[in-house]
């Protein structure tokens, strides 16, 4: 009996520990810490500090984020419509079979891409110019907040593109085309038929891929590492530079804030959807 | 409004190098209803989706009113389909699910308001316009997607096995619904089946196909009482499969004894239209359970054939007895109000009138007696 209480906690130990060691006690650490000064007295000194330096750059962390992720569920539902009311099988064929690539793509390799890719001189202009759609005068470089939304959508649209697509295809199809019979055309399926009804999943996408754009150092840092630019770069930059460790754990706690409203809609749904992820 | 004549000229369809449609031509006048009626794999199905564009055919003609839609896409055809599943969207009240053909057509929303109230009244689903579908019952989606169906007034009402899914009593119900409300409305009507009775009940006309081809088509009685091949009368209920002997007679066949059965004589006029009076070898003879009778293994008059059996197994289905009477290597299944004991000898006498001859091609005794369809993979 005594055996069979103790068999469960040394079968979960292993995960526990390693969740507790690695996950909540950083996570808990750095919490205390933002709210703590160098000699160890509580304080809010550094989110006035967080706020007085880089208010700007927690505003434009959102909007990036918020942008990107918007595009993200535009082109995700897409490419799921496409390749869910699609009528040209090779076209559909194709799509399916490149849309997942950057998937396997690490962020950092993506921004290095993409910074070969849209800068002044990049591949971009320079096919544009090649193909005489644009003056050699005319070019500019997208390495700016236009390059990292670029990256963020690139990277992160075959996750959930893959999600909505999935959720599409277990749809019962003839609700399609009782939609069709009754002279619906294909935009406006998918929008009135189709989306409604994968409506959760591309919410469960969308936030969890909001959560890990939130995260992501390397794309603001090679894409633009000027001001205005995301918070990661300045939690990276107060530590490396200024050993500050109490300011770049207020800009970790607000960004905690932040996805934690991410969180809160996805354990929303959850609760809602039965506990389903 | 009348509904709209359906014309399939020389249609075939095929998925890969599989031809699932081999050459359909049907007319169907304004107003009809028309059931598809066959087995799984017969191609009833496709051919009603062919009709209303959701596969792609590879030849013939698909005419409404006389003009050509063959390569109008499903959205443009001006059709409206029941589908088995019922295919409701599940995001949407009754109300939302049934007026929405009515929104697509751009009505007003007062107009689009009236109509579904109109069709709730008459598919007697009163007071549940604000219900999720997902909360109905089977019976109620069904009506719902009827009502979504006819709501758009539709020229043609496309049923694809709609009542497959309904319970037995409520299957018969509806039935007689569709029935009545096709009749009022006048809409042309074609329904896919794989369920005799109910084919019978609600068609003016039942197209009996097989393997991509239609087997036989005409009025419920006609292709009841006079199948034109071994498969039609399966099929249609003459499961009872013998194999006899016939040679010109008089005016007629006369049917040669054998061991097991005595010998009769056919007049032309009980012939079907599946044999030539002037025929002479081996023949099939199909009979339903309920044309026979159990009596006295003796010979009896001209125009009755007896067969000699041994009752093998007897059960009771309600109302009758029904017995598998073992002749010579063949079991037929015999319905009879009086109890027998297994084991017992007994004639089975066939009105002559009651028996389907076929010339025997030889391919095999019987056709395979129908299936329920449980589920249908297109």
């Amino acid at each position: 009996m005594k055996e069979s209480r103790i068999l469960p906690l040394v079968l979960v130990a292993p995960a526990l520990v390693t969740v507790l060691a690695l996950f909540v006690y950083p996570l808990g650490f750095s919490l205390v810490t933002a709210f703590v000064d160098k000699a160890g007295a509580v304080t809010l000194t550094n989110f006035a500090r967080a706020f007085e330096f880089y208010a700007n750059d927690i505003l434009f962390t959102l909007v990036i984020i918020a942008l990107s992720t918007a595009l993200v569920g535009l082109l995700a539902v897409a490419i799921g419509g496409y390749l869910t009311l699609g009528e040209n099988p090779a076209a559909v064929a194709a799509l399916r079979w490149l849309y997942r690539w950057p998937l396997f793509i690490p962020f950092v390799v993506a921004a290095q891409c993409m910074r070969t890719f849209l800068a002044k001189n990049g591949l971009m202009n320079n096919s544009l110019v090649a193909m005489g759609l644009l003056d050699p005068q005319q070019t500019a470089g997208l390495l700016d907040w236009r390059g990292i939304v670029i990256t963020f959508v690139w990277k992160q649209l075959p996750f959930v593109a893959l999600l909505v697509a999935g959720a599409m295809a277990s749809l019962d199809r003839t609700t399609i085309e009782a939609a069709r019979n009754l002279g619906a055309g294909r935009p406006r399926i998918l929008v009135e038929i189709v989306l409604p009804q994968v409506r959760q999943t591309l919410l469960v996408g969308l936030v969890l891929s909001f959560v890990t754009m939130m995260s992501v150092l390397s794309v603001p840092i090679m894409i633009s590492g000027e001001s205005p630019t995301m918070i990661t770069v300045d939690m990276a930059f107060r530590i490396n530079n200024y050993g500050d460790y109490g300011t770049a754990n207020a800009l970790g706690f607000i960004s905690y804030a932040l996805t934690g409203v991410a969180a809160w809609f996805y354990l929303k749904r959850g609760i809602s959807g039965g506990g389903k992820p | 409004m009348p509904g709209a004549a359906l014309d399939i000229l020389r249609l075939e369809v095929g998925y890969g190098s599989v031809k699932v449609l081999r050459g359909i031509d049907l007319a169907v006048e304004p107003g009809a209803f028309v059931a598809l009626l066959g087995a799984s794999g017969c191609g009833k199905t496709t051919l009603l989706r062919a009709i209303s564009g959701f596969v792609s055919i590879s030849a013939g003609e698909v005419l409404v009113n006389g003009k050509d839609i063959s390569a109008a896409p499903p959205d443009k055809r001006g059709m409206a389909m029941v589908f088995q599943s019922y295919a409701l969207w599940p995001h949407m009240t009754t109300a939302q699910n049934i007026g929405y053909g009515l929104k697509l057509r751009r009505m007003p929303r007062e107009a689009i308001q009236r109509r579904v109230e109109e069709m709730l009244a008459m598919l007697k689903l009163d007071g549940l316009g604000d219900r999720m579908v997902t909360q109905l019952s089977g019976g109620q989606r069904q009506r719902v997607a009827l009502g979504r169906a006819l709501a758009i007034n539709p020229d043609i009402l496309l049923l694809d096995e709609p009542l497959s899914n309904l319970d037995a009593r409520i299957r018969e119900e509806v039935r007689h619904e569709i029935k009545a409300l096709q009749q009022r409305l006048g809409i042309t009507a074609i329904h896919v089946t794989h369920d005799r009775e109910e084919a019978m009940v609600m068609a003016d006309r039942i197209v009996v196909m097989d393997a991509g081809r239609i087997a036989q088509q005409g009025a419920p009685e006609d292709v009841y009482n006079r199948p034109v091949s071994a498969f039609v009368a399966g099929f249609m209920g003459a499961g009872n499969v013998i194999r006899l002997h016939a040679r010109p007679s008089g005016e007629g066949l006369a049917i040669a004894a054998g061991p097991y059965n005595s010998g009769a004589q056919v007049a032309a006029a009980a012939l079907g239209p599946g044999i030539d009076p002037a025929y002479t070898g081996p023949v099939l003879a199909h009979f339903r359970s309920e044309a026979a009778e159990l009596g006295a293994a003796i010979q009896g008059l001209d125009d009755t054939l007896m067969l000699q059996g041994q009752v093998a197994q007897a059960s009771y289905p309600g109302g009758h007895y029904r017995y598998a009477v073992a002749v010579g290597d063949l079991k037929v299944i015999v319905d009879a109000p009086d109890r027998l004991a297994v084991g017992e000898a007994v004639g089975v006498h066939l009105p002559v009138k009651d028996l389907h001859l076929f010339p025997d091609d030889g391919r095999g005794n019987a056709p395979p007696p129908p299936q329920p369809e449980q589920r249908r993979f297109s």
